[in-house]
């Protein structure tokens, strides 16, 4: 059996190793994330008749939980490394052409880098050690907002880096105070001591590692710095911020709630908290008139409404929450890939200058309008399966509450669909400057064809998913099955 | 009403805190894992200095993650600096030199201030030190020299090949472990050696003189990158 901590090791042996490929050949440096995520992509399909039979416990040093650290593969976990693997193989052949400007070398390291600290969060089974992956992720990605150096670019990063330095400051203290009362920071141990001590004295530490990984996770009203640093990233980053990188806060989030705390008392809260953010985030979206804080803008309200997913706890909602926690990914990795080339032949942001691009770049318009109807949750793409489970499952819990609340998302919908139309319609039933058609890239065009592909065929045999993420969810889930796994 | 609604957040926090913290045992040994790291960290690790046996032995792969944090935030300063000077115009500033006794001074300390920062990194499985402490003071005898000598610069390739070779080598080590030694990333394939020798605990020294490179170097470059920015 191949071993799943290479999935960490080999992409972060690449990137320490970038300077040295690229001083022997300079041709070579872009090819490397693609190299690396490839590897960990065969790696984690690999991996999936094994973890579908046991979730893989890794003992790192050969010391056993609690002394040493160890990673957990579970369905979840695998989920996610292979969505992270996915998606950033597609985002990294999109930039072989994309990122041409600036100091390259450092892009395609802290690219990497990014997308190994979020395979870290989602592996690992000892908080420290998530807080540490975590930092790695965060950092990679405020160094990356800031990539073109321009003044909005540089003003975004910064207001992203204080927002989530202090995030993770609370986050650390959180874990302190966790590792003060049971003293071990191997999640299995906590959550089976979870019950030895008073509740009252968990409510801080809980309440401090939520908000801490909330900033990253968007949660409202954590989310501020979102807008402007996913609006001024390059459009690579983007994708990867808005596919990968808040996803991977929300993993954190519910791992910590369900399995560390498993509090059930406060799922209810966090269903609110879900509606809220999903509210606020697609009403927001709908004011603006910049494409990029639009698509910003509607990543907070998707998050919400995984949130929402997941706080139901059965199993229904969750794999819907998982599916669309996917078709998120993908179609909001499109978006961004879509508007990043439209950006740039038009030369601005504004949703009223795409007007006629349907005629100038058909495919890249068509990726758009993929991204769009799958986020929207129409039928035949990927978003439909996954709102139907969350809306069905929700209704079968038959709670007066919760039908209000599902009455809200479906709301949501219509606005995020009203948004999305509009730039639909900007696309293809607007008269532009007749400028030349001039299509994307060729490694562009690659990587859109590719997400569709991907959204459709999730759109048309949701099953094939479904079924994977029904074990996810019972991964996250069954709290128990987690610390036997892991205490043998 | 804003600084009315902070404070009482604030105070509500505070004795979240406060209500927190009295439940929690100070100086009581209350933690197994932390009796077991105490008991058992020499014959398991064979280091003698039992905060290294955590953080090399028992929590190596947090090492190696910090040494990532590290070298993420490096790269992420080099790439907002470079990415900034793209975009500006650049005016030279003359330096006055420096006097005859700062730069003699500086170059008499220099190669002491070297020998300290491997001496700390290269015992860090025997006495208090290890390789973030070593890195550290070997970047501070760089910084002297940027400080003192005003014009003496190191070479770029020279740090960024140090960096990313140890960086290496604490990987291919893990990878080895994987390899040869009982089958999990990072454990122990070398022989432990007598306790308190120069040469024991394993992987250990070998780590600690990767990360001191690596820091070292790192830190450096930063320095490097801060000081060619004010200019």
């Amino acid at each position: 059996m191949v071993n799943p901590v290479l999935l960490i090791a080999v992409p972060l042996g690449l990137a320490f190793m970038v300077p040295l490929i690229d001083s022997a050949s300079r041709k070579l440096t872009r090819f490397v994330p693609v190299a690396a995520l490839l590897f960990n992509l065969i790696l984690c399909i690999r991996l999936i008749p094994a973890v579908l039979e046991n979730p893989i416990v890794i003992n790192l040093g050969g010391f056993t939980p609690p002394f040493g650290i160890n990673l957990f593969v579970g369905p979840l976990g695998l989920l996610f490394a292979g969505l992270i693997s996915l998606a950033g193989l597609v985002v990294s052949i999109y930039s072989l052409s994309y990122i041409k400007n600036g100091p390259v070398v450092k892009y395609h390291m802290l690219y990497m880098l990014l997308l190994t600290g979020a395979t870290g969060v989602v592996l690992t089974g000892d908080l420290f050690n998530l807080f540490v992956f975590f930092e790695i992720l965060c950092i990679s990605s405020y160094a990356l907002v800031a990539y073109h150096g321009d003044r909005a670019g540089i003003e975004s990063s910064i207001k992203y880096l204080i927002q989530g330095t202090v995030g993770s400051g609370l986050l650390l203290i959180g874990i302190g105070f966790i590792y003060g009362i049971f003293g071990t920071l191997n999640m299995a141990d906590i959550a089976m001591k979870i019950a030895t001590v008073e509740q009252s004295t968990l409510f801080v530490p809980m309440i401090l590692m939520v908000a801490g990984l909330g900033v990253e996770s968007a949660i409202f009203p954590l989310n501020a710095w979102l807008p402007d640093a996913h609006s001024s990233a390059p459009s690579s980053i983007s994708a990867i911020l808005s596919g990968i990188a808040i996803e991977v806060g929300l993993y954190a989030v519910a791992r910590i709630v369900f399995t560390v705390f498993g509090i059930s008392d406060i799922y209810l809260f966090f269903a609110f908290l879900g509606i809220l953010t999903l509210l606020i985030g697609e009403m927001c979206a709908f004011a603006q008139s910049n494409i990029k804080r639009m698509l910003a803008y509607s990543s907070i309200g998707q998050i919400g409404l995984i949130l929402f997913a997941l706080a139901l706890a059965t199993n229904n909602t969750v794999t819907g929450g998982l599916f669309q926690l996917v078709n998120h990914t993908f179609s909001k990795g499109l978006l961004f890939l879509s508007a990043g080339y439209m950006i740039y032949r038009s030369g601005s942001m504004e949703i009223s200058s795409l007007n006629g691009m349907g005629k100038r770049m058909p495919l890249t318009s068509l990726a758009f309008t993929v991204g769009a109807f799958s986020l929207v949750g129409l039928p035949p793409f990927a978003g439909f399966p996954g709102k139907f489970l969350i809306v069905s499952g929700a209704l079968l819990k038959g709670e007066m509450v919760i039908n209000i609340l599902v009455g809200l998302v479906l709301l949501s919908t219509v606005i995020e669909g009203t948004y999305f139309f509009r730039v639909i319609q900007a696309l293809y039933f607007k008269d532009g400057n007749g400028e030349q058609r001039k299509q994307a890239p060729a490694t562009a065009v690659t990587a859109m064809i590719a997400l569709m592909i991907l959204i459709v065929a999730l759109g048309v045999y949701p099953k094939f998913l479904a079924d994977f993420l029904s074990s996810a969810s019972s991964d996250l889930l069954d709290k128990m099955s987690y610390v036997g796994s892991v205490l043998k | 009403m804003k600084s009315v609604f902070s404070l009482i957040l604030l105070v509500v926090l505070g004795a979240g805190v406060v209500f927190t913290l009295s439940s929690i045992p100070f100086g009581s040994t209350s933690s197994d894992v932390g009796e077991y790291y105490i008991d058992s960290g020499r014959a398991d690790t064979g280091a003698t200095n039992i905060v290294t046996s955590v953080v090399v032995g028992y929590r190596a792969f947090d090492t190696l993650g910090e040494v990532t944090v590290l070298f993420v935030a490096a790269i992420g300063l080099g790439a907002i600096l470079a990415a900034g000077r793209e975009n500006e115009e650049k005016k030279k500033a003359e330096w006055e030199p420096a006097s005859l006794v700062l730069y003699t001074g500086c170059r008499f300390l220099f190669p002491l201030i070297l020998l300290f920062g491997a001496y700390v990194f290269i015992h860090g499985h025997l006495t208090p030190g290890g390789g973030f402490q070593g890195g550290a003071v070997i970047a501070s005898a760089f910084l002297m020299v940027y400080l003192g000598c005003r014009k003496k610069r190191i070479s770029r390739t020279w740090a960024r090949n140090t960096e990313s070779i140890s960086g290496l080598v604490f990987v291919v080590t893990g990878l080895t472990g994987l390899a040869v030694g009982g089958h999990y990333f990072l454990s122990n394939f070398l022989p432990e050696g007598t306790l308190n020798t120069l040469f024991s605990a394993g992987i250990i020294p070998i780590i600690y003189i990767a990360i001191g490179l690596k820091v070292g170097s790192e830190l450096t470059g930063v320095i490097d990158d801060l000081i060619e920015e004010s200019e």
